[in-house]
């Protein structure tokens, strides 16, 4: 049985105080094991983003218990969660959000350069644009690249340094389809390899096929939670179990 | 900082070119004009120290033991001829005279006139004291001459005096007697100050001694090479001369001293109002750079950089925009100052042809101070200036929550 990579027990989330507080989590339970490839769906407002931004230790739960990556979110410091997110988590957002003044390569690099790696993080950030097709796409800029192009190097630079877990939100909401189908296949070959724990939200349909395990939240709570029919967990990767917390 | 990082920092001032050139010129600006003021008080310092030093007060002076309270003309010192040796003898001495004063009344006919009578060392105090160089009829003390004087301009003309005249000198004797003695006039002085001019009187050593009764030397004063020879040079005499009190002309003219440090604390004052000024405007538009970017440093934060990071990523865009400032202000103030250091800003149309303060004559050409300092200074002041521009927006940055700034911003 493998670790569990996110435990999330009765998580709630308000905002504002008073008359004015919102409850954008009611009492979420998760746990989501290594090497899973999840998507997070539901309508606007049930809460996706506000749970993939406790998950990626960006906020704190109002309330309940949150372990990420074996460290409880509430308890640490701002400096100790920019630590977690430095070391073992990747971003990909919805608007790529590349550093627009640096080209694809030193935007992959940047985040390796934060993380202390010495001379290789060159070699390993080429390495990772080679996997994404992005070879000779590695010296322009940004904004000289198509938006699937962006997303691309937004994934490269999420998971160049291999974290244990990546998050990405609504990855695909700007890419037409077939962009969309390109990035949803190199993310599940990534997945693959490398054997990370890929959580992603999205409104997509066609998105939500490559997922292996659905999560629906629906006001703030999980509706559902299923794994793909004779597509179990442990079917996609050799060695990692159905998820415990996982629901018919 | 890392490679990306400063590459980072380096495109980053290239986002908004218009504003980084602007930050840029003000800093530049800002920072050549406070260099220009900063030159300007150097050389008026310079003109103010070499006005003191020059006018006969010299670097150093050995005083008897008790002048510095009383002032006393009447006192001498313990042993003048050996005090003279060891001034002269002092490595880095250019010159050193005795002098003795007395305060004396010069009558011709019914027309007195009080002055202050110093015995000098004909030689030494031609090099010692610039008025004894401002002859404007006649001729200086010859060594060794007896019963000469050289009065100043104004001095002649209330006496109705001529060189050649003969005018009675008195002054106070040691025991309180009235003395008296013939000097013949043999010149005037024009220092371009009648105030000065007309209480101005140079006799031999000798004569004074005559007069007043008193032997030896009241003083020996001392011309240095370099003012910066000061201290070492004091302490060496001092240690020389234990009966004996050694001043510098600081101390001997701390009136002067005082008006120097007040328009250096004025000149500061004006240098900062400048800086002040220069600070608000790149830190508004460091600022703006900022708010400008705050989805992108969510980002950052988001993927883990730190606070002290992003702090020094924004020190790193301010310390480029600051050596270009640097740049821009050498190359503002440099041509300025090398030009205004060789010709001198000539006040003389305002002020006259020698302005006197505290009884010194200052011939009002400042020639501005142009050195090694002026590099370190640039960098100094503009580095400075953006890094403490950027602390607000830097602060601003550390603080943010990366998730508002996600969810709220475009």
């Amino acid at each position: 049985m493998t670790e569990p990579v996110v435990v999330a027990r009765g998580v709630e989330k308000v905002f504002g105080e008073g008359a004015v507080a919102v409850r954008a989590l009611r009492g979420v339970d998760l746990e989501v094991r290594e090497g899973e490839f999840l998507a997070l769906v539901g309508p606007s407002g049930s809460g996706k983003t506000t749970l993939l931004n406790l998950l990626g230790a960006l906020d704190r739960p109002t309330s309940g218990a949150l372990s990420v990556l074996g460290r409880d979110v509430a308890a640490l410091g701002r400096r100790q969660r920019a630590a977690l997110r430095l070391r073992g988590i990747g971003f990909v957002f919805q608007a790529y959000n590349l550093v627009p003044v640096l080209t694809a390569r030193e935007n992959v690099e940047f985040v390796l350069e934060l993380q202390g790696m010495g001379a290789e993080r060159r070699a390993r950030a080429s390495e990772v644009l080679d996997e994404l097709g992005l070879r000779d796409l590695a010296g322009r800029r940004p904004a000289e690249l198509s938006g699937g192009q962006q997303q691309r190097v937004a994934v490269a630079r999420a998971v160049a340094s291999r974290p244990r877990l990546v998050l990405a939100d609504e990855p695909t909401a700007n890419l037409d389809g077939e962009n969309a189908e390109v990035l949803m296949h190199l993310m599940r070959d990534l997945r693959d390899r490398h054997g990370m724990t890929f959580l992603f939200s999205t409104h997509d349909p066609r998105v939500v096929t490559h997922a292996v395990r659905v999560v629906t939240l629906v006001d703030g709570r999980v509706a559902r939670d299923e794994a793909k029919a004779g597509e179990a967990p442990h079917e996609i990767l050799p060695g990692v179990g159905r998820a415990e917390g996982a629901r018919p | 900082m890392a490679l990306v990082a400063a590459r980072y920092a380096l495109r980053s001032t290239r986002r908004n070119l218009r504003r980084t050139a602007l930050s840029v010129a003000g800093i530049g600006i800002g920072c050549a004009l406070a260099l220009f003021a900063d030159s300007f008080n150097r050389g008026r310092d310079r003109l103010y120290s070499r006005a003191v030093i020059d006018n006969g007060v010299g670097h150093l002076r050995v005083v008897p033991a008790g002048w510095r309270r009383s002032r006393d003309p009447q006192l001498r010192l313990a042993a003048g001829n050996a005090a003279l040796a060891a001034a002269r003898e002092l490595p880095g001495a250019a010159v050193a005279g005795a002098r003795a004063r007395a305060q004396a009344l010069l009558a011709m006919g019914t027309r007195v006139v009080a002055v202050e009578m110093v015995g000098v060392e004909a030689e030494a105090e031609q090099r010692l004291d610039r008025l004894a160089r401002k002859l404007r009829a006649g001729r200086w003390l010859r060594p060794g001459e007896r019963g000469a004087a050289v009065l100043g301009q104004a001095a002649l003309d209330r006496l109705r005096a001529e060189l050649g005249d003969e005018v009675l000198a008195t002054a106070v004797g040691s025991g309180g007697t009235i003395e008296s003695a013939m000097l013949t006039v043999v010149g005037a002085i024009a220092t371009g100050s009648e105030e000065m001019d007309a209480s101005l009187c140079r006799t031999s050593l000798a004569d004074v001694e005559a007069l007043t009764g008193l032997a030896g030397p009241a003083e020996v004063t001392v011309l240095l090479r370099e003012l910066a020879a000061i201290p070492a040079a004091r302490s060496a005499l001092a240690a020389r001369l234990p009966a004996e009190d050694v001043m510098t002309w600081e101390e001997l003219t701390p009136d002067f001293k005082g008006h120097i440090e007040q328009d250096a604390a004025f000149s500061r004052l004006f240098t900062g109002v400048i800086l002040l000024v220069v600070l608000l405007g790149v830190g508004s538009a460091q600022l703006a750079s900022v708010l400008e970017r705050r989805r992108e440093f969510a980002v950052l934060t988001a993927l883990g950089t730190g606070a002290g990071r992003l702090v020094r990523l924004l020190a790193g865009e301010a310390i480029l925009v600051g050596l270009a400032g640097a740049a821009l202000a050498l190359g503002l103030a440099l041509p300025v100052l090398a030009h205004l250091h060789r010709t001198g800003i000539d006040f003389r149309s305002l002020m006259g042809p020698g302005w006197t303060f505290q009884g010194v004559v200052v011939e009002p050409i400042i020639y501005l101070d142009l050195g090694a300092w002026v590099l370190p200074e640039a960098l100094g002041i503009s580095l400075a200036a953006t890094l403490l521009a950027t602390l607000w927006p830097a602060w601003f940055v550390a603080r943010t929550d990366p998730a508002e700034a996600l969810r709220s911003l475009p």
